[in-house]
C-alpha cells in the first residue's frame, strides 16, 4: 500500500525494535565496564575465556568457506551444465540443508562422529574437521544457488563463439576466458556469505567442538553474568570487545557481499530460451555423493531417535525402541515436554509472522517508493533494514536480554512474548530481501492501468499487488515460520532462564542431561526429527511457491 | 466538452509547451510526431499518471487537473495491452465495472465467449480488444490510446483501427490517439495534430 505516513511509521517501528534493545544493552554493559574501546579489545587477549577465540573463529570460518567451495562448485557445475533426471528434486535435496535448523545439523553430525557412530569425536583433529564439514554441509546450497544459474542460463552463443576463437579452443581456455570471469563474482559472493554464517555459527560450535569457542559461542556463554554492577566486570568488557569486532567484520562482509551481488547481476548475459543440455553419466560420481552427503545427517537423526544404547557394568546393550520419543514428549522433573516446546515454537512463529510480514512488506514498499522519488534516501533505508544481518543472533539475544534487565528484568522474564522481539528482529530483514526484488520486478504499468480504471489505493493493493506478489509473500511467510521455529542463538540466550522453551532449546536441554540416562540422545534426536520434518515441509512449500528467477537472495 | 488548456511539461528538455486541445463528444484526435517528442508523456499527464508543469484539464467545465488518476475517469490504453495475469478475461473486465454485463462488452469487441479465457492464451490483437473493452466499461470521459496498434501486424492493425474507431463513434466517446504512423492516424482520427 503506497502511503508515506505508513512507510515512515514502519521505518520508525523497525528502527526502534532493532536499535532500542541494542542501545539499552550497550548502555548497560558500558555502565558496568566503563567506556574504553581499547580496554574492551585488549580484554580479549587478557581474559582466559577469550584468549585465542578470535583467531579460532576466523580460521574455522575461512577453512569452512574453502571446503564449501571445493565441494559446492563441482556440484553446481554438474547441475548447471548438464541435464539430469528429476533435476528440480536433486536441486531441492542439495539446497535443503540451508533451511535446516542448526541444532538439527549439530545433532546429526554429533551422531555420525559420536560414540554411537564413527566414534572419532574424542580426537581434537577430528572434531575440528567435523565442524568444517558440518559448515560445508550447511552452506553448500549457497554455492549452488549462486553459481548454478550462471551456468544454466548463459546464452549458448557465448560458448559457441568462444569455441571459434583461438583463446577458447581448449576446455581450459574456455574455463579461463569465459566461465571463470563470469563465475568469480558468484563464487566470491557464496564464499563471503559462507564466511559470515560460519563466523557466527553457534549450535554447531557448541555441540561439535570440545570446549573450543567462537566469538559467538563465547558471548552466549558469558552473557548470563553480564550487565550486573560490580560483578565480573571483565566479562562485560569481553562482550563489548567481541561484539565490536564481530560487528565490524560482519558489516564489512555484508558490504562486500552487496558489492559482489551487484557485480554478479551485471555480469549475467542470460538467455530466456530453454537451453538444450547434454547428459553426463560421469557426473553422477559428483552428484550421488553430494546427495548422500546432504541426506546422511538427517537420516541419521531419524534412525538414531529409535536407537537406545544402554551401558552398564556388563557392557553396552543396543536395541530399537520408541522410548526416546515417549521420553521427549513427556514432562520430567527437570524439563517440560516437547509438546510444550512445540506449542511455544508454533505460537512464537505465528506471532512473528503476524508482525514481521506486514512490517517487512511495508518497509520494502517504502524503499521501492523512495527509489522512484528519493533514491539516496531509499539506499539509506535499504541499508538500515540490513543492519540486523550485521548483528549475529546471539548478539540480538544479548541485546534483548540486557535491554530487558535495563528496563525491568522481572517483568520481561515473566511474559511469554519476550523471545518474539528477537525473532522479529531476525526475520524482518529477510522479508525485506525477499519482497523488495519482487516489488522491483513488478511491471509499473499494472499499477498505472489500475489507476486509470478508477481503482482506489486499497483496491489496487488487494486486487492487483497482493495477488501478483503472492508467490514472494508466501515464500517470505514460510521463511519467517522456518527461521522462527529453528532459531537457536537468540532464543538460547533469552529463554534459558525462563519457562518459555522452544523446540531447538529443548533439544539442547535434553542433550545436555548427563549421559547416564540412555534416553537423552534418542529423545534429543526425536525432537530434532520433529523440527527437521517441520523445516522440510516448509522448505518444500517454499520451493513450490518461489517465483522463477525473482532475483532475490533467499 | 473535454479541454486541455496551456499544458506544459519539461524534463531535461521541453516536451510540450502551451498545448491546447478541445474535444467534442465522439470526436477523435490523433497526435503524431517522432519518437521522444513527448506524445506518451502528454497522454500520461492528461490521464494523471504524471504531473503537469503548467496548464489545466477541464471536463464539462470542471477543472480536473489536480485530481488523482483514479478519480479522473480518463481511460488509457497502453502500447502493449496491460492485462492482469492472475485474473481471467472476465475478471479483468470486472475491474472496470463490477455490475456490467461482461458478455455484451465482449460482443462489442468481437470476443464473444472469452469470459473464462486466461489472458496468457490471447493473441496481441485479442489482448488489445480486451483492454479496449475494459477501458470502455469504465465509461471514460475521454479515451487515450498510446500507440495501441503499433505492436500488431499490418493487416490486423488495419482491421482493429476501423473496429475501434466505429466503436468509439457508436459510443460517442471522445479519444486521443498518439502514433508515429501517419497512415493509422489518417484512418483513425477526425483531426490530426503534429507534435514537434
Amino acid at each position: 500500500m503506497h502511503n508515506k505516513y505508513l512507510g515512515t511509521a514502519s521505518v520508525c517501528v523497525f528502527l526502534t525494535l532493532i536499535l532500542a534493545p541494542l542501545w539499552l544493552a550497550f548502555d548497560r554493559l558500558v555502565w558496568v565496564a566503563g567506556f574504553d574501546i581499547f580496554s574492551w579489545i585488549n580484554s580479549l587477549d587478557e581474559n582466559y575465556i577469550s584468549q585465542g577465540v578470535l583467531e579460532f573463529t576466523v580460521l574455522q570460518a575461512l577453512l569452512s568457506s574453502l571446503v564449501t567451495l571445493a565441494i559446492g562448485i563441482p556440484v553446481a557445475w554438474q547441475l548447471g551444465r548438464y541435464e539430469w533426471p528429476f533435476q528440480s528434486l536433486i536441486r531441492s535435496i542439495l539446497t535443503m540443508p540451508f533451511v535446516m535448523p542448526s541444532i538439527v545439523a549439530a545433532m546429526g553430525f554429533m551422531h555420525i562422529v559420536g560414540n554411537e557412530g564413527l566414534n572419532i569425536r574424542t580426537n581434537a583433529n577430528t572434531w575440528f574437521a567435523t565442524l568444517i564439514i558440518a559448515h560445508a554441509w550447511f552452506n553448500i546450497s549457497l554455492v549452488i544457488r549462486f553459481c548454478e544459474p550462471v551456468l544454466s542460463t548463459l546464452d549458448p552463443k557465448m560458448e559457441e563463439q568462444m569455441r571459434l576463437l583461438p583463446a577458447g579452443k581448449s576446455k581450459l581456455g574456455r574455463l579461463r576466458n569465459l566461465w571463470l570471469p563470469l563465475m568469480i563474482p558468484s563464487i566470491a559472493a557464496a564464499a563471503c556469505m559462507t564466511f559470515v554464517f560460519s563466523f557466527t555459527s553457534f549450535a554447531l560450535v557448541r555441540w561439535i567442538t570440545l570446549g573450543e569457542n567462537t566469538l559467538e559461542s563465547m558471548m552466549a556463554g558469558v552473557g548470563s553474568s553480564a550487565g550486573i554492577s560490580g560483578y565480573m566486570v571483565s566479562k562485560n568488557e569481553v562482550i563489548l570487545g567481541s561484539s565490536l569486532i564481530q560487528f565490524t567484520i560482519l558489516l564489512f562482509s555484508l558490504w562486500l557481499m552487496s558489492w559482489l551481488q551487484m557485480k554478479r547481476q551485471t555480469l549475467l548475459p542470460t538467455t530466456s530460451e530453454t537451453v538444450a543440455k547434454s547428459k553426463n553419466v560421469l557426473g553422477w560420481s559428483v552428484i550421488l555423493p553430494a546427495i548422500c552427503f546432504a541426506i546422511l545427517p538427517l537420516l541419521t537423526i531419524m534412525i538414531a531417535s529409535f536407537r537406545i544404547n544402554e551401558v552398564d557394568a556388563s557392557g553396552s546393550n543396543q536395541y530399537w525402541s520408541l522410548a526416546g520419543w515417549e521420553y521427549a514428549f513427556s514432562t520430567t522433573n527437570s524439563l517440560p515436554s516437547a509438546w510444550d516446546a512445540l506449542q511455544n515454537s508454533v505460537g512464537y512463529a505465528l506471532i512473528t509472522l503476524l508482525i514481521a510480514l506486514p512490517l517487512g512488506y511495508i518497509l520494502a514498499q517504502t524503499i521501492r517508493d523512495l527509489e522512484k522519488e528519493r533514491p539516496k534516501l531509499a539506499r539509506v533505508v535499504d541499508l538500515l533494514t540490513m543492519l540486523p544481518f550485521a548483528v549475529s543472533s546471539v548478539m540480538i539475544g544479548l541485546g534483548v536480554m540486557l535491554g530487558m534487565i535495563r528496563i525491568d528484568a522481572e517483568f520481561f522474564y515473566s511474559i511469554w512474548f519476550t523471545p518474539i522481539l528477537a525473532h522479529v528482529m531476525i526475520t524482518t530483514p529477510f522479508v525485506v530481501r525477499i519482497i523488495l526484488p519482487a516489488l522491483r520486478s513488478l511491471e509499473p504499468k499494472y499499477e498505472e492501468c489500475a489507476r486509470t480504471l478508477g481503482l482506489t489505493n486499497i483496491q489496487r493493493f488487494f486486487i492487483i499487488e497482493i495477488p501478483l506478489l503472492r508467490g514472494s509473500i508466501l515464500v517470505a511467510a514460510i521463511f519467517i515460520m522456518a527461521m522462527s521455529m529453528g532459531e537457536f542463538g537468540a532464543s538460547w540466550v533469552i529463554t534459558r532462564n525462563s519457562d518459555w522453551t522452544t523446540l531447538p532449546i529443548i533439544i539442547d536441554s535434553i542433550r545436555s542431561i548427563p549421559y547416564n540416562n540412555p534416553l537423552t540422545t534418542p529423545a534429543a534426536n526425536a525432537v530434532s526429527t520433529v523440527l527437521m520434518l517441520i523445516a522440510l515441509v516448509l522448505f518444500v512449500s517454499t520451493e513450490k511457491f518461489r517465483p522463477t528467477r525473482d532475483g532475490g537472495m533467499f | 466538452m473535454f479541454s486541455c488548456v496551456g499544458l506544459s511539461k519539461s524534463f531535461d528538455k521541453t516536451l510540450f509547451d502551451d498545448f491546447n486541445l478541445e474535444l467534442e463528444p465522439g470526436e477523435i484526435v490523433a497526435i503524431t510526431g517522432p519518437s521522444g517528442c513527448g506524445k506518451t508523456t502528454l497522454l500520461r499527464c492528461i490521464s494523471g499518471l504524471e504531473n503537469l508543469d503548467k496548464g489545466e484539464i477541464l471536463f464539462s467545465g470542471h477543472n480536473i487537473t489536480n485530481l488523482p488518476a483514479e478519480e479522473r475517469k480518463i481511460g488509457l490504453i497502453f502500447q502493449k495491452p496491460v492485462l492482469y495475469p492472475h485474473l481471467n478475461v472476465g475478471k479483468n473486465l470486472k475491474l472496470a465495472s463490477k455490475n456490467a454485463d461482461i458478455s455484451v462488452a465482449l460482443d462489442e469487441v468481437n470476443l464473444s465467449g472469452f469470459e473464462k479465457r486466461s489472458v496468457h492464451t490471447l493473441s496481441g490483437g485479442e489482448g488489445q480488444r480486451v483492454a479496449l473493452a475494459r477501458a470502455l466499461l469504465a465509461e471514460p470521459s475521454v479515451l487515450l490510446l498510446d500507440e495501441p496498434f503499433s505492436s500488431l501486424d499490418e493487416e490486423l492493425s488495419k482491421k482493429l483501427v476501423i473496429d475501434v474507431r466505429n466503436l468509439l463513434k457508436k459510443r460517442n466517446c471522445p479519444a486521443i490517439l498518439v502514433t508515429h504512423n501517419n497512415i493509422i492516424a489518417k484512418d483513425f482520427a477526425d483531426i490530426i495534430i503534429s507534435l514537434n
